[in-house]
Parts: structure tokens; sequence; C-alpha cells
């Protein structure tokens, strides 16, 4: 009743700060704020061509694919901390983050050159390969015990860190492209990856957030949840495979960004949204605007230097967290 | 009423241990089970069985005319609902959400909660009456309140077979009442309800039927009247019961007898008691390590049913009869062989009488009699004044007066 109107308000609110942060956003460059930049979104014309390519093919993609990454990381994270039922999971759990990171250290070294694609193509086949590996390991029979698959995805996570230093250590002059990539950003973000991501996010995204019910359930435990209709094995499998999906493409375009995987459905359950059916949307868009705001800073703090990311969403996002968890004093 | 469920020769196996053996049984709508039975007998098993949670090794479930084995799980959890044994931990969720969950089975992915489910979502409240605290978390509820929570979040799922596992076991007496208040509410209801229980006695006052299981086989099932004999819960449980009747609802009552250190070694007491007077001292003089008997008693009197649960030798007469004199003197062959003769605390009249003449004879013999100071005490005597009299005569031929039995026999020995 009165949660149903307060999720409506707090749906439209986040929607607000969404398209106002892309607006601010899509003005901030070089190190300042232009209010016309912003206006351009609506009113073209005052544009030079260069402007125009600047605003439009350079600023405007990398600050949606900061969003959909932001948004995915965060969804992701939340869908598997409601399947595993433990706070402390984030979106690379399954091995994906060291699965990608072996895949574009692949591609970068072995030199394979497939076109525009090739380091976030290897890097995605680079995360399948590694989730699948985890499920193969976490099965027994014809379950997924949760501990074992947690347990799967930190070993296999290992030896494919192992292999990356490995790369790194042998890597020689393409040393800094490696370290670049594994500390994740939107230095090259472009349309074409907007697009590339996109199908994964159409599909993935509004069935993750069908599954608001059967998440609701888990919180009352595994058997409570097959009890109450819930095909607990079978849901598990598609959750984690959906998630696999979205967090592979995510991170095949971005590099590894942490935090905001893990911190985000923290933020929301801390501000008192625990329903999935609230907490998985809210998820989504305030990831996206974490991290849009986070490029946002990372490419204009320094100008015109650029700083990864993953170095913004941590130095910031890390005290923020630790502050609201010490003012609510409450239980994750 | 129609028959819901419908057991045959279900089994069930974990690691090649055998947990649950052919069990073949029924039960109607509007059914009360309790299912007792020792630790580890099977009893939540079975919960996971009927539940459809695990899949049994051999036999069939049949709900409500159909073959459990065929249905899917959503269509199992339409007509079988469940409540656990642990509670969840602490849900920051109000209460009203956490029921609403229930209606899963009933909802399609893509399907917005409508009047119906609203409607469903109240009468699971108002049964379990949770509808004062439904803006409250979860988490802030009372042990009792959240066993209701709990199931109003099972009825929500409108089953037609209801299983608990020992839903009564955290409470205190008073929310344990509400609990089994609200399983007659939905058995008036047409609902078949399953639960576990410890409490033999909550089932005895409470339950149409029962299920009694041990190390995975039926024992016995049918109506508790019939089935729960104290023969058979000492069977099933290991522990000797007395077996009463319940005052108010003329149910079966049992009260477990405590276990008692049995190797008597400090030599035999005879004791002389009546109407309930003796259970407190054959406690007593049997901790303290002593062995018993007993007599004359009356039959049907509270201490001679203490006395044969408790395997004390004993005399006895007929119910409310004068005691004869073969009983008397069968009574005194018993009572020779004793170390001590000891009268406590009783009513005389003219029937029991003749106990005082034996333990005259006795201490005239030379054996060491005591009465307890306040058998003295005329308020006991409904002869008019003779058995006043014939204790003074015990005292005067040596019998003892002592104002506390432990304390006299401790120093003795």
């Amino acid at each position: 009743m009165n949660t149903k109107s307060r999720g409506g308000l707090t749906y439209l609110r986040l929607l607000v700060l969404v398209l106002a942060s892309i607006f601010l956003a899509q003005g901030w460059g070089g190190g300042r704020y232009n209010i016309s930049h912003s206006l351009s979104l609506f009113f073209l014309s005052p544009l030079s061509p260069s402007e125009r390519i600047i605003l439009f093919e350079i600023r405007l993609p990398r600050i949606i694919l900061s969003f959909l990454v932001g948004g995915s990381l965060s969804l992701g994270g939340g869908v598997l901390q409601g399947i595993f039922q433990n706070p402390l999971v984030d979106p690379y759990v399954l091995g994906i983050s060291s699965g990608a990171s072996l895949g574009a250290v692949f591609a970068i070294l072995s030199g394979v050159y497939l076109g525009y694609f090739t380091v976030p193509l290897f890097a995605f086949g680079g995360a399948l390969l590694s989730a699948f590996l985890v499920f193969y390991l976490g099965k027994i029979g014809k379950r997924f015990p949760l501990e074992i698959l947690l347990l799967a995805g930190v070993g296999v996570g290992f030896f494919f860190s192992a292999l990356v230093s490995l790369g790194m250590f042998l890597a020689g002059e393409d040393l800094h492209q490696l370290v670049f990539w594994t500390m994740g950003g939107f230095w090259n973000s472009s349309w074409q990856k907007v697009k590339m991501i996109l199908p994964f996010l159409l599909i993935g995204v509004p069935i993750l957030l069908s599954f608001f019910r059967e998440l609701n359930a888990f919180l009352l435990g595994e058997k409570v949840a097959e009890s109450m209709g819930v095909e607990v094995e079978k849901v598990k499998k598609w959750l984690l495979f959906l998630v696999s999906l979205l967090i592979a493409s995510a991170v095949a375009v971005s590099g590894v960004i942490g935090f905001v995987g893990l911190v985000v459905p923290h933020l929301v359950r801390l501000l008192g949204t625990r329903d999935h059916r609230y907490l998985l949307p809210f998820s989504f868009l305030l990831g996206g605007g974490v991290l849009l705001w986070a490029d946002t800073l990372a490419r204009t703090i320094l100008s015109p230097v650029e700083l990864p990311v993953g170095i913004i969403t941590n130095l910031l996002g890390a005290p923020f967290f630790i502050y609201l968890l010490r003012a609510r004093k409450k239980n994750l | 009423m129609k028959r819901y469920l419908e057991v045959e020769n279900l089994s069930f196996s974990y690691a090649q241990r055998k947990i649950l053996d052919k069990l073949t049984f029924g039960v109607d709508q509007g059914e009360l089970v309790g299912a007792i039975g020792p630790n580890g007998a099977g009893k939540s098993t079975l919960l996971y069985l009927l539940a459809g949670l695990i899949t049994p090794e051999g036999g069939e479930i049949v709900l409500g005319g159909e073959r459990a084995k065929h249905l899917s799980r959503r269509r199992w959890s339409k007509k079988v609902a469940m409540v656990f044994q642990e509670i969840p931990p602490d849900l920051e969720i109000p209460s009203r959400e956490l029921i609403a969950m229930g209606r899963f089975p009933h909802l399609g992915r893509w399907q917005r909660e409508g009047e119906i489910d609203e409607e469903k979502i109240t009468w699971a409240m108002e049964v379990t009456s949770t509808s004062s605290f439904s803006d409250r978390m979860f988490s802030e509820l009372s042990g009792g309140e959240k066993q209701r929570v709990m199931i109003a979040r099972a009825l929500a799922q409108e089953p037609e077979l209801l299983l608990l596992d020992e839903p009564t076991s955290h409470l205190d007496i008073l929310h344990q009442l509400e609990i089994m208040e609200i399983l007659l509410q939905l058995r008036r209801e047409g609902v078949a309800i399953v639960a576990v229980f410890h409490d033999l006695n909550l089932v005895s006052q409470f339950c149409d039927k029962t299920l009694l299981l041990k190390e995975g086989k039926l024992l016995s099932f049918g109506k508790v009247e019939e089935v729960m004999k104290a023969e058979e819960v000492e069977k099933l449980l290991q522990v000797e019961f007395l077996e009463t009747i319940h005052p108010f609802s003329l149910r079966p009552f049992f009260m477990p007898l405590q276990k008692i250190n049995n190797n008597p070694s400090r030599g035999r007491v005879h004791l002389i008691c009546g109407g309930g007077s003796g259970s407190r001292f054959m406690k007593e003089l049997l901790e303290a390590g002593f062995s018993l008997s007993l007599g004359v008693v009356n039959q049907l009197d509270s201490d001679e049913e203490l006395a044969r649960k408790l395997g004390i030798p004993l005399v006895q007469e007929k119910p409310f009869s004068l005691f004869s004199s073969s009983v008397v003197e069968e009574a005194y062959q018993l009572a020779k062989k004793a170390d001590f003769i000891v009268v406590v605390p009783t009513y005389w009249g003219r029937g029991n009488l003749p106990n005082l003449d034996l333990a005259e004879r006795l201490v005239k013999e030379g054996k060491i009699v005591l009465i307890l100071e306040e058998v003295l005490n005329p308020r006991f005597d409904y002869t008019e004044g003779k058995a006043q009299e014939k204790l003074k005569k015990i005292i005067e031929e040596g019998g003892k007066v002592v104002k506390d039995l432990s304390t006299y026999l401790s120093a003795s020995s």
C-alpha cells in the first residue's frame, strides 16, 4: 500500500536524477562546466562541426556507456547477493573479472586482430569461459550448492589472475596497455560499444527484474522458497546465466571496475528498500548514475589527464559507504 | 469429510540409511493430525516428502485425488504449504509483505497482484491475528508473532493441506495455545493439517488423530483416544508416563515420571500411606537409595497407581473397602522384610484403621516404626479418636515420632 506509492516516488526521483545527471555531465569537459554543451542536447544549431563530434560522438556515448555499465554491474551485484544470501558477494564472484582480464591480455599480447572489437570480444569470451568453468566445477549432481559455487569462483579467479600476472610479467612494452585495461575505464567509448552491449541489456535486464518474487522468496531460505513454488535450482541456473552474460558484456567494454556492483545494492538497502521489486531497478538506476558521475570526475578532475574511473569509485565510494554504514548502524 | 491425503508405502533413504519405511495412512479434509516420535524418527522427513521438497524412494502420495509425483512445483505449492521449524533470520521486511510472498504460486511472472490476492492475504492475516502489526518489521516482532506471520505466509498459498514442523517448540504456553487455536480454526474451514509436535499433551488435547513414528516406521496411527495409551507412548518415547484424563477436555493426559536412581543400597522401607500422601515420600526415599514396599492401599488410590507404575511391591484391597484380615496378613508378611516402617500423614477412617494395627504388631516385634509428627494432628482422624489412641499405643511400644524423615534417615545410616 504505502510502500507501493513510496516505491513509485523513488522511481520518479531516481529517473529525474539520472536524466539531470546526463544533462549536467554533457556540459562538463576539459575541467570546466559549459551550460551550452548541456543545452546542446536540445538545441543543436549553434554548434560547430568539431564541437558536434566532441559532444555527440565522444562525450555522449561515454556518458551513456558508463551509465549502462554501472547499471549492469549494480543490478548483477544485487541479483547475486540475493541468490547467495551473502552481503559480500559482488558481480565478479564467478571469476568473471579475471576471465575477462585474461581474454584481454591474450588479445593484446598475441596481436590477434579482428577489427575494432578485438579486445572486447576476447574479454567477453574470457569472462564467459570463467563463468562456465565455475558452473561446471560448482555443480554437484543437478544442484548448485552455493558454498561450492562461491569457492569454485574464488579458485578459478585466482588461477586466471595468476595467468594475467604472468602475461603482464612477460608483456614488455605492452604492459601499460594491460595495466590500463585491468584498471577499467571509458577512454575509448563509442556508439559502437553501446550497440555491442545493448542487446544483452535489452534482453537481460527486464528478465532479471522479473525475478523479483523469486529473489524475495530466497530471503526466507531456499527450502521455504521451494515450498512456496520456486524451482530453486532452475531459477539459480537462469539467474546465474543471465547475470554472467550481462556482466561479461559490461566488463568487455569497460575493463574491471570494482566497488559499484558490491556497494550500490547495499546503498539501496540502507536507504530502506529490501523488496527486490524495487531493489533491483533502483540498483540499476543508482548504479548507472554513480558510475556516470565517477567517470565525469575521472575525466575532468585532473584535466587534461584522465584518471582510471576505478580509482575514483574506490577513493570516494568507500569512505562514503563506510560513513553510511556507521550512521545507520544497521545490519546489511 | 472427504479424504484429502493418501499415503501408500512411502519410503525414503538417505546415504543408504532407511529414514522412512513403507508408511501408509490417510488424512481427511478438516482433520488435524499430530505426529509424535523421538528425535531422528523421520518426522521432518515425512513433512518434506509431503511438501514435495524431496523425492520418495518408493511409494505414492495422493493429494485430493491427484498423484503427487506428476505435479509441477507450482501446482504442488498451490495444494500444500509448509511452516518450517526454523524461523528465518531477522528480516527488515514489513510483516504484510512477508505474508504476501505466499501468493507466489498463484502469480504469473509478468502478473501483478490483484484483488483476489489482497483478499487471500487479508484472510490469512485475520485467521492468524496478524493484522494489527502488518506494517511492523518482521525483525521487531516477538517469537509468537513471528511464528504467526510464518503461518499466515503459508496460508496465503491457500493450501488444502498445511504442514507444520514443531510450530510450538520455541513458544511459551500462552503462545502455544494461540497456535493451536489457529489450527483448530483452519480445521473448521476444512484444511487438512499434519503437524509435528514434541508435546504429547498438545496432541492429545487438540488433535483428531495421531501418528506415532519410531525409527522410520509407523508405530500406530488413528484417533487420539484409541492410539494414545500409556504403554504405546512409553514404547515410542522410552519414558515412563502416568496417564490420566484431562478433567476438562476428557482427553488423555500424560505426565512423565522422573528417571529414578534405581540401585537401592540403604535398606528397605515399608510405607503406610494412602490417598496420594505417599507419593512425595516414595520419590524422596527412592532418590535417597532405599527400596520400598507399600500397603495396605485401596485399588485406584493414587498412591496405589503410582507405586504400581514404579514397580514397588504392594498389597492392595478392593476400592473403597474395609481392609480384610487376609489382606492385612499379606501386608504383614511384606512389611516384615523391611528395615523401617514409616507411617505418613493420611486420613484415618474405618477402612484403613487396620493399617495402624499392623504397625502396632510390627513395633511389638521390635521393628523400627517411624511416625511422622504431622500424623498426630487430630484433623486427620475420622474415627472419633480411635486412630489417635492406636498411634499413642504404637509410640508407647517404642514407635519413634520424627519431624522430618530425610534428616532422621540420613542420621541413622
